[in-house]
């Protein structure tokens, strides 16, 4: 893999990740309530 | 690297994201303890409803403290064994911990929270009993619950403890309606509609609510054997309560308002309140660890393990 795919792939892996959690604690918002930033760290 | 690789790893670590955020929420981890008592299951104690005792390991002391756990469940669904992990969090404190069933409503048979709290009322002498025959004499009790299940722990433990087989020392609870005053809920628009709030609190109450009774305030003549901030006196025991402050479900302002009562009638309480979080209290981690720590300390203090 060359350097510019290594850091493409930490960088998708990153999002993904925070996407992920950042999906469900907006799913869970609009069901329950809540802010989407502030208290937990996602 | 190719395009179709970058996009199955980003779905695949999308998908293990989501999977870890919903199976390590702090509602899991907060209750997480070693236990090595035992359980009664599914004793029943009338209506068709059951209960479960989950009996500290330590069966050599002279009488135990009993915690009773109602489940959550919008008073329609919701069942004892979805409070398991808190159970034996309690239980292996000493206690002896008790989730309860309770009657469910539904579209065919609505059933209204009034009746829901005369189930607990007829269980909790048979939870004593059933304890006691299991060899945990029963010296005090705490009351608890979350949500629908936090109802009817405030109405048990301010409306009717005079009359319960041993004190109620203390109550806990999580985002439960503590009462129906109806500028309270205002996400449901019932403090401008009154045909919407005579056709909330009608079915809850088991009473015919009229918008004639919303607009002359009669209804909180109604409503008072459902709204546990009612009930509180001078002689209320103590109270700790969580809420969320963005609750979409049970407004935060039900719990605010218990709160004041409490502060005017001099009574022990904690209001805490989730300053990001909605009705699942699932933004604020720190705050629900600082919750559950206090919970420890309560029952530490006002039921203590001897």
């Amino acid at each position: 893999m060359t350097t510019g795919e290594i850091i493409a792939l930490v960088i998708i892996v990153i999002v993904a990740f925070l996407g992920g959690r950042l999906g469900v604690r907006y799913y869970l918002n609009r069901l329950l309530g809540g802010s989407l930033f502030g208290g937990n760290i996602l | 690297m190719s395009l179709t690789a970058y996009l199955i790893i980003f779905v695949t670590v999308f998908i293990v994201s989501i999977i870890l955020k919903l199976s390590f929420t702090i509602q899991k981890r907060a209750f997480k303890c070693k236990w090595d008592g035992a359980i009664e299951a599914d004793v029943k104690y009338g209506g068709g409803n059951k209960f479960d005792l989950y009996l500290p390991a330590d069966k050599s002391r002279e009488s135990y403290g009993l915690v009773v756990y109602l489940h959550s469940g919008s008073f329609n669904t919701g069942d004892k064994k979805d409070d398991a992990e808190i159970l034996k969090w309690l239980s292996a404190k000493g206690y002896v911990a008790a989730g309860v069933n309770y009657t469910l409503g539904n579209n065919r048979k609505p059933v209204s929270v009034y009746d829901q709290s005369l189930d607990i009322k007829d269980a909790v002498p048979k939870v004593v009993k059933q304890a006691e025959k299991l060899g945990c004499k029963i010296n005090g009790m705490a009351i608890a619950g979350g949500s629908a299940g936090g109802t009817l722990a405030l109405l048990y433990a301010l409306r009717d403890a005079k009359n319960t087989p041993v004190p109620v020392k203390m109550v806990f609870e999580m985002v439960a309606p503590a009462g129906f005053v109806r500028e309270d809920w205002t996400n449901y628009g019932l403090d401008k509609d009154a045909k919407a709030a005579a056709g909330m609190f009608s079915p809850m109450a088991g009473k015919l609510i009229t918008p004639e009774d919303i607009e002359s305030s009669a209804y909180l003549t109604a409503v008072k054997n459902i709204s546990a901030e009612a009930w509180v006196t001078e002689k209320s025991v103590p109270v700790l309560m969580a809420y969320g402050k963005l609750d979409k479900i049970c407004p935060c302002a039900t719990g605010r308002r218990l709160a004041e009562k409490l502060e005017k009638c001099g009574v022990p309480h904690d209001y805490i309140e989730f300053p990001h979080s909605g009705h699942g209290l699932q933004n604020d981690d720190r705050i629900y660890k600082q919750f559950v720590k206090k919970i420890s300390e309560y029952l530490e203090t006002y039921l203590p393990v001897k």
